[in-house]
């Protein structure tokens, strides 16, 4: 009985750690490089003398450090590939049960992404504390309650875009075999294309100005932009018009993908 | 329902509750070729094969029937339920359940059917049987009086009331396909297909699932499709008999029909001496004076088909005419009479139809 319940507050606890600590090895990296950028360009600036801070790309190194911590705490947010194991139920066989069923199967996927959002914003809570206690006087601190609500909109909004594409892409196994890799390419592109490496508004403008129209930018860049208030409701309105249209969209895509799908199906294992 | 529902030829009531008409199934499967030349062939022109598992397969299931599909391993029993139950769509012909295309279910439909596979579970492998049940009662809108009085009826009767809280991987083969049975019946099915239900189960626990079944189907006007290479299976469940044979229908008519030949024929097996002589002719000759024939031949071997009548008069015969080194009997195994079916498909068909 004890070792049972011993196990199982490992197990918890484990999930945690591994919870908190996933995703944190690149933004130290990161860290790492734009200290040694921003250092590098001061010291070509003005030999320590000049009281203006060296920004790059419209970023000062402070703000460098916040938009770090914003993107730690927001990437517990976006729903990835591994939530979702579509892709082995269709080569399986195991969505022939649902199937028969009088219910949309989407639906349940749709149930996995509520309970993964949940989660992950109990889990983004508790980082965000962490990281406030350990370092408050470099931890990004919301400018207001309202740009921390507009920030969580659009960030949900473009993690539910995130879940249609590797939908999606789980649903091509009804035509290919290996799907994994495609996921894998999906999350970084995403992942490059929102800023989760560099801040979109950093990239050179013509970058910036393709990327800006994509759901990752205002997924990733811009709700952390909204933290620090570098962004207002006015670009928020923008942004949340721009990501519904692509939202909607992609399940439409998804729609079309499944229903093609299904008529391949072939109920494996039977 | 009481409306007058004769003249609704596609109508969900009064209509035949499982129509096949002409109904095809291609599979086309990739060739993979070996090595770093087959990757990037297949990424070029991948080579493929059509099976045709299905080849205009005919069908029609009244209300209440049941309906036993034998056929060899690859004769497309499995496709033919995948099809019907709406989980494939037909390359070709068209498949109805319910009055509604197969492949276009609703809910209202899928609400009245049921799937069980016994390769291939329908419950929650990492659940206990009983909170997969519970999922199924409101996925299917079960009432909780409904739930519970069948909960406990099903259990008791197929006997696995101990073992519902057992996560089901953890559970026998028999008791997880009992578990599967009661999963299937939770929400009252019309319309039941049943693949492979007993493969590898015991004597008893088939006795029990056959029981289960007959019993189910006495109360209510449940339509069963049961697939099995059990003959006994088919024989206690089924009144109506399907053969499929290269995804063709072979034989489709009465239990009576059939059972009367598997059990009125027996197959005497007959062990001569490799090299002993057999007057093949005279042999043939003197089997068909007894109404027998000869169905199979090898060096050591014989296989003689003749009714359970005339047996007694045609074994001291074969003593006579061969150097017999051993005999041994055995009711007509299925493979064989499946095989005849097929040879003499068309009059059987014919006279099966009601
Ligand atoms: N997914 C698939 N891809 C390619 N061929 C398939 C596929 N599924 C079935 N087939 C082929 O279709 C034919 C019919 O298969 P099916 O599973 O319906 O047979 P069955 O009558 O159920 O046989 P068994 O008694 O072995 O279960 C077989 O030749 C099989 O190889
Ligand atoms: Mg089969």
């Amino acid at each position: 009985m004890a070792y049972e319940f011993r196990k199982r507050i490992q197990f918890r606890a484990g999930f945690f750690v591994r919870e908190v600590l996933n995703g944190t090895v690149e933004p130290l990296v990161m860290l790492f490089v734009y200290t040694a950028l921003y250092g590098s360009a001061a010291a070509a600036a003005g030999e320590g003398v000049g009281t203006e801070p060296v920004s790059l790309g419209g970023w000062t190194y402070p703000e460098i450090i916040q938009y770090v911590a914003g993107l730690v705490v927001v990437r517990k947010l976006i729903f990835h590939s591994r939530a979702l194991d579509l892709a082995t139920e269709i080569f399986e066989g195991r969505v022939t049960k649902y199937l028969v069923m009088p219910f949309r199967f989407f639906v349940l996927h749709q149930g996995r992404f509520l309970q993964f959002t949940l989660l992950q914003l109990a889990v983004a809570a508790l980082v965000w504390c962490i990281g406030y206690a350990a370092a408050p006087a470099y931890w990004l601190v919301p400018v207001s309650v309202a740009a921390t609500l507009q920030a969580g909109v659009l960030v949900l909004m473009g993690s539910y875009c995130c879940f249609l594409i590797f939908f999606i892409l789980n649903a091509l196994a009804f035509w290919l075999d290996v799907v994994w890799s495609l996921l894998v390419m999906a999350w970084f592109v995403i992942g490059f294309s929102g800023g989760a490496l560099v801040p979109v508004s950093q990239m050179p403008a013509a970058f910036y100005g393709v990327l800006s129209l994509g759901f990752p930018y205002w997924m990733i860049t811009a709700p952390i932009e909204l933290l620090m208030g570098r962004l207002g409701t006015g670009d928020f309105l923008l942004g949340a018009g721009l990501v519904a249209g692509q939202l909607v969209a992609l399940d439409l895509l998804r729609r079309w993908v499944w229903r093609r799908g299904l008529a391949r199906y072939v109920g494996a294992g039977m | 329902m009481s409306v007058a529902s004769g003249t609704k030829p596609s109508g969900a009531d009064g209509g035949p509750v499982l129509e096949a008409r002409g109904v095809r199934k291609v599979f086309r499967t990739f060739e993979r070729v070996p090595g770093l030349r087959g990757i990037l062939k297949n990424f070029v022109a991948r080579e493929h094969v059509d099976i045709a598992a299905l080849d205009g397969v005919d069908l029609r299931v009244e209300r209440g029937e049941s309906v036993g599909l034998i056929g060899a391993n690859g004769a497309g029993k499995t496709t033919l339920v995948k099809i019907l139950a709406g989980i494939v769509p037909a390359s070709s012909g068209e498949a109805r359940l319910l009055g509604r295309d197969s492949f276009d279910l609703r809910d209202a439909e899928k609400r009245r059917l049921a799937l069980v596979m016994g390769q291939k579970s329908q419950l929650w492998w990492d659940l206990p049987p009983i909170d997969s049940f519970r999922l199924l009662k409101e996925i299917y809108g079960v009432s909780d009086a409904d739930f519970a009085e069948r909960l406990a009826r099903f259990a008791s009767m197929l006997e696995v009331e101990d073992r519902l809280k057992i996560q089901l991987r953890q559970l026998s083969l028999g008791q997880r396909m009992k578990m599967e049975i009661i999963g299937a019946f939770l929400h009252s099915p019309e319309v039941v297909f049943l693949d492979e239900p007993t493969i590898g189960l015991d004597l008893i626990s088939r006795e029990t699932i056959r029981r289960f079944l007959v019993g189910l189907s006495e109360q209510r006007a449940v339509t069963f499709v049961l697939t099995s290479h059990d003959l006994e299976d088919i024989e206690e469940t089924c009144r109506r008999i399907v053969v499929l044979d290269q995804g063709a229908v072979a034989f489709d008519g009465g239990l009576t029909d059939l059972s009367q030949r598997v059990t009125g024929k027996r197959a005497v097996e007959v062990h001569v001496h490799p090299n002993a002589r057999v007057d093949e002719e005279a042999l043939v000759a003197e089997l068909s004076r007894h109404g027998a024939e000869l169905a199979g031949r090898s060096a050591g071997s014989l296989t003689v088909i003749v009714s359970a009548e005339r047996l007694a008069e045609l074994v001291p015969r074969l003593f006579a005419m061969l150097d017999v080194k051993d005999l041994s009997v055995e009711r007509q195994p299925l493979e064989r009479l499946i095989r005849e079916i097929y040879r003499r498909g068309i009059d059987a068909a014919g006279g099966g139809e009601g």
